[in-house]
């Protein structure tokens, strides 16, 4: 069979790349350009910079992805771009890049949701099996989706408040950890013990989280200690957090398996990068027997290869936009 | 010579294609919240109509600011990703330049663009003099630059003291005073928003 190259570009938020991924397997070149670095002096990311950011860098790194890749256009088969959800202005810079090389080059143009890149980053490490149960975590999202075949989303529930990866910044931000805190507060658990005491969130029969009564939990429990005087053990505090974050995670992903005869898991997003939540994800894998898959550090930020990856399985189902394809801040994962 | 204009500065998409001094087709249209949408559309139907193919063009002129910064960025964005792809000349000029250029007249011209809260996006030109070069700028500060007769030239609603009058871009003498403009590497083929975002302001205000 004749291979396919897929062209991905995603800047949904503050990460502008493109990549070449080639049966939506196989990463040929990746280029990003992070404004991390621009962000942190705001305590978060702030959109119309991103925007100025990504109108700044986005034919340096599609240049750059194409030399790397030592590719011309012309051999590529689609476009795949993030058409949604994330931030507007930013969305609208590779979207309307994909939209000028699919015209020039007379190329496809996929629309890829920015959710299904992140699950399909998986297919960047092993071949996925279904029933598949793909759980997403990350600074918006937290969610159980259930897949019977490519590209066939079934939600089985998601957070009704904070994402798992805003509550993880917001905790790190009130015991005073710089922008971007998640990843701080991970390493800092690694160094304490559970010692306080925290609610368990939302232990129901749904497959729903919730974390902001945690997260106020901790915010309280901080206060009180700071008003008693009292010395904050910042690694208890991060572990004991991070333990039942964690738990309240493994709970729900536990009990979709087993009632869905789940025969893969995969962990999808920025939080995936979670080592806490990986250990404990290895170890559900080994309890219950099933395939495990999570991606490589460098595929659970935003990054292009997903974006092309999953526009591969995409374009194989004949998903192509025209020319007025617009940006969607929010849109549901189908 | 064949040149691309593109401006989407504002809620109109202004757009157009010249070749040989011959306006070939374009398009003024307002299109407000759907530019994004449809920039792209309007203008491959511009080829579409002529029969010309992207390879045919080998210039752009795309106005870079001031005006609405999303506005400016799809405009911006189609047009170096052209000129970047195509290996063709581009060029930038301002959305202040091109409503100057679109009037006859030999009293002071000022082009203006409503910036908000008393603010406003301005130049003033005097034939071919640039007495003020496109400027962030307060209203009450802009009249004491004018010294003799002048004429405004706006689509905005902004309360002006004197003689204005509507922006209807005349596409092919903007294309032919700027065709010749000292072409830029599509790579650095920016914005210019004459004004920082509201969060660079807030930090060096200190607050």
């Amino acid at each position: 069979m004749k291979d396919t190259y897929i062209l991905g570009i995603e800047s949904s938020c503050d990460e502008t790349s493109c990549s070449i991924v080639k049966n939506g397997r196989e990463e040929i070149a990746t280029v990003i350009s992070s404004q991390i670095n621009i962000h942190k002096n705001y305590g978060g990311v702030v959109p119309e910079i991103a925007s100025r950011e990504h109108v700044k860098n986005i034919t340096i790194v599609i240049e750059e992805c194409l030399e790397q890749a030592n590719m011309k256009i012309d051999l590529v088969d689609a476009i795949a771009i993030t058409y949604g959800p994330g931030l507007i202005g930013s969305l609208l810079i590779g979207l309307e890049a994909a939209k000028t090389l699919s015209f020039i080059y007379n190329k496809p143009l996929v629309p890829v949701h920015h959710i299904a890149g992140h699950i399909y980053a998986n297919s960047l490490e092993k071949e996925m099996k279904f029933p598949l149960l793909a759980l997403v975590v990350s600074g918006g999202h937290t969610e159980l989706v259930l897949m019977k075949d490519h590209y066939k989303f079934e939600k089985l529930g998601g957070t009704l408040d904070d994402a798992i990866g805003e509550a993880y910044d917001k905790v790190a931000r009130v015991i005073g950890l710089e922008y971007p805190g998640g990843p701080k507060i991970d390493a800092l658990a690694r160094e304490g013990n559970p010692t306080y005491k925290l609610p368990i969130p939302l232990n129901d029969d749904s497959y729903n989280f919730s974390f902001s009564g945690l997260k106020s939990a901790v915010i309280n429990l901080n206060h009180k200690l700071e008003q008693r005087g009292e010395k904050i053990n910042k690694s208890d505090l991060a572990a004991s957090f991070q333990t039942v974050a964690i738990s309240s995670i493994i709970n729900k992903t536990k009990k979709a398996i087993i009632n869905y005869n789940i025969k893969n898991l995969i962990v999808a997003g920025g939080v995936a990068a979670n080592k806490g939540l990986r250990n404990e994800i290895n170890n559900l894998g080994k309890e219950l027997n099933i395939d495990i898959t999570i991606p490589k550090m460098k595929y659970c930020t935003d990054n292009a290869t997903m974006i092309a990856a999953a526009g591969y399985y995409a374009y194989k189902i004949g998903r192509v936009a025209d020319l007025d394809l617009n940006s969607k801040s929010s849109d549901n994962l189908h | 010579m064949t040149t691309l204009y593109i401006d989407t500065s504002s809620s109109y998409l202004y757009t157009g294609i010249v070749k040989d001094s011959k306006l070939l087709t374009e398009v003024q249209e307002e299109l407000g919240h759907n530019l994004s949408e449809i920039a792209l559309p309007k203008i491959v139907e511009m080829f579409d109509k002529t029969g010309l193919k992207a390879t045919d063009i080998n210039k752009i002129i795309v106005v870079n600011g001031p005006g609405s910064f999303t506005g400016i960025r799809v405009g911006l964005t189609i047009a170096k990703v052209f000129a970047w792809s195509l290996n063709i000349p581009i060029t930038t000029i301002t959305s202040l330049e091109a409503m100057a250029v679109s009037i006859n007249n030999d009293k002071l011209l000022v082009p203006i663009i409503d910036a908000r809260h008393d603010y406003v996006y301005a130049a003033i030109y005097d034939n071919d003099i640039t007495i003020l070069k496109p400027s962030y700028i307060k209203l009450e500060s802009l009249y004491n630059k004018l010294n003799k007769d002048y004429l405004f030239i706006t689509n905005d609603l902004i309360n002006l003291k004197g003689e204005k009058c509507e922006y209807n871009p005349d596409i092919l003498k903007i294309v032919n005073k700027y065709v010749d403009k000292k072409d830029i590497n599509p790579h650095m083929v920016n914005p210019e928003y004459l004004k920082l975002t509201a969060a660079e302001e807030n930090k060096l205000n200190g607050s």
